[in-house]
């Protein structure tokens, strides 16, 4: 990967598509922010292990590098979530039904989206890490903080751009939300 | 503890709130449910060579599922036998040893104590044979599915299923080299009682059409109206599944194609389905090829969802805490590029963040919630539809019924109060 040539404009605007995109998911508009989602998209969450240390790996980055932790949809193992089109339409169709109860009164949730970093341009495809700190309260229950990265490939239309690929890689060790089917 | 009797009545109709909620039915669940059942641990597919090992957990305590050097299964509490330590804190993996960090007390994957390196400056050394990690006593398996028990004296893990074994080997002999469990299980917390997912999955098809309609589809419900079947093989242990008729087009009838991928997942993955379908009279006959599986429980905390392919275990961590544990399973003999599209019948609907799954959870917060209230003790939770309605069948061992009937809970409840009420 050779380093890209990342001009302010570019990065504004990514910045500026993902802030429109936060702003859209924590004001429940669910339906306009799946058009921000290209048809072809895979949107996944791998699993988070904890493994035993490699010995020959000692005193090297690699023996304590994240991505070794990760379970995810290239893996043999179980990714928490693997997603096409198909999926999230369902979890978008199911958010306003009177019975999805698990949203019945909804959960509120405020998220920040930081760190947009464009690692890679390829032709219209732009590979972009950012990070996202997420509070989530529903009634009923205790408040909730997530946080985590996504890595995604964004594919660029006309100056905006759509989703292709997202992977959301979750910082929590054991999982005590109640629930990872959000849009995050 | 309150006496059990008075917990559940009879014919376990009326159940009451405290068995959900109340701290010392909880301490006694733990000695006399958990201390004398078998428990599941895992899958043969999971430690397929020496030096493997998973963690399970036996109630709240942590278990290594290793194969030894010698090829052979074992179960080993995870903490050290000099101050307790877990010597293990990988969730899997393969390895010679487990040295606690402490003081470096290390063991062999099978749980024998090999080294202490304190015990060269002390004149009387320790007698390591007597300190290995303590072994879980009973340890059997029934198709892979590995059990164990803290009960020296329990039952057989055969008699122990009993005809829960029909209804297991419907799926289990359906695939000629068995199933293997998918990677790491999804793990997480919810703030309920263990038995809640238990039941739910035990034999609570009631729910379905009302809980989950924002997803489940009407002709879905209807099939289950029209086919469905509640089975107790015996207390404790439950099926539901649906019998389709003999003459049912292999869409309709055949395994995973009621799913998501099922469905969209491709011709080649609709071929191989129906290439697991064309064998199932063979090797599972004819009246279990014409089973359509929903869910299953086996006493006191493992379930099998057929439907989505999934084993799950609910581990307690308190009267109001779950550790849930889910796998999704797959053919062992399936190609890879097919099993990562099977996978997903489990992931994404079921789990932490399953399409599905999210109102299941949220029910089980909010039943425990209605389990820990005050002053409405005189209105005990009612568990009597279909009372008395369940049957023997020709086909089918057990007490048979429409998947209306509670009889699954009831006999769930009657045995847990029997045992509960018999002291150590």
């Amino acid at each position: 990967m050779s380093a890209p040539n990342v001009t302010p404009e570019l990065q504004w605007s990514v910045e500026q598509f993902y802030y429109r995109e936060a702003r859209l998911l924590d004001n429940r508009q669910y339906q306009t922010w799946l058009g921000l989602c290209s048809e072809d998209i895979s949107y996944s969450m791998p699993g988070r292990n904890n493994l035993l240390v490699n010995n020959r790996e000692r005193g090297h980055e690699s023996m304590i590098a994240v991505d070794r932790e990760l379970e995810g949809i290239e893996s043999d193992g179980c990714p928490i979530r693997d997603e096409n089109y198909i999926y999230l339409m369902l979890r978008v169709e199911r958010s306003f039904k009177i019975n999805a109860w698990a949203e019945n009164p909804p959960a509120r949730t405020r998220r920040i989206i930081g760190n947009v970093e464009i690692l890679d341009i390829a032709g219209d495809e732009y590979s972009v890490v950012s990070n996202f700190h997420l509070h989530y309260s529903r009634p009923g229950a205790r408040d909730f903080f997530y946080a985590g990265q996504r890595r995604d490939r964004l594919l660029g239309i006309d100056g905006d751009y759509r989703i292709r690929r997202r992977e959301i890689v979750m910082d929590m060790a054991d999982v005590n939300v109640p629930t990872l089917g959000l849009f995050l | 503890m309150v006496d059990p009797h008075s917990l559940v009545n009879d014919d376990a109709s009326l159940i009451s709130r405290r068995c959900w909620s109340d701290a010392s039915v909880y301490e006694a669940e733990k000695q006399r449910i958990f201390g004398r059942s078998w428990l599941f641990l895992g899958h043969e597919s999971q430690i397929r060579n020496p030096g493997d090992f998973v963690q399970a957990y036996m109630c709240e305590t942590p278990v290594i599922l290793s194969r030894g050097e010698d090829g052979l299964v074992y179960a080993s509490i995870n903490s050290c036998t000099h101050r307790g330590l877990p010597v293990c804190r990988a969730s899997h993996g393969n390895t010679k040893r487990f040295v606690c960090p402490y003081h470096n007390w290390s063991f062999s994957v099978n749980g024998d104590l090999v080294a202490i390196p304190q015990e060269k400056q002390v004149v009387q050394r320790p007698d390591k044979s007597s300190l290995g990690l303590k072994r879980v006593p009973r340890l059997e398996s029934w198709r892979g599915l590995i059990f164990g028990s803290f009960n020296e004296s329990i039952e057989p893990l055969e008699d122990y299923l009993g005809d829960m074994r029909f209804y297991l080997d419907a799926f289990l002999l359906r695939f000629p080299a068995g199933i293997e469990f998918v990677g790491s299980p999804q793990r997480w917390a919810i703030d309920a009682n263990w038995k809640l997912p238990v039941e739910n999955q035990l034999g609570d098809v009631n729910h379905g059409p009302f809980l989950h309609a924002a997803t489940i589809p009407a002709e879905a419900n209807q099939e289950i109206v029209d086919y469905g079947y509640s089975v107790v093989p015996r207390p404790g242990h439950g099926a539901t599944f649906r019998l389709m008729p003999a003459d049912a087009p292999v869409e309709s009838v055949g395994w995973g194609f009621e799913s998501i991928p099922g469905q969209t997942g491709g011709a080649e993955l609709q071929q191989y389905l129906r290439e697991v379908h064309a064998r199932a009279k063979e090797l599972v006959g004819p009246i279990r090829s014409r089973m359509k599986g929903l869910t299953y429980g086996i006493y006191p905390n493992l379930s099998f969802l057929w439907s989505n392919a999934a084993f799950k275990v609910s581990h307690p961590r308190g009267p109001g805490k779950v550790e849930y544990w889910s796998w999704s399973v797959v053919p062992a003999d399936a190609p890879d590029h097919l099993k990562k599209i099977l996978r997903t019948n489990h992931t994404s609907f079921f789990g932490p963040g399953g399409i599905l799954e999210q109102e299941d959870s949220e029910s089980w917060m909010q039943q425990f919630r209605g389990a820990n209230i005050d002053f409405a003790d005189d209105r005990p939770f009612y568990y009597g539809l279909g009372l008395g309605e369940e049957k023997p069948h020709d086909d089918l061992p057990g007490l048979v019924s429409n998947t209306a009937n509670e009889y699954y809970a009831r006999a769930f409840f009657q045995r847990w109060r029997d045992e509960l009420a018999v002291e150590m």
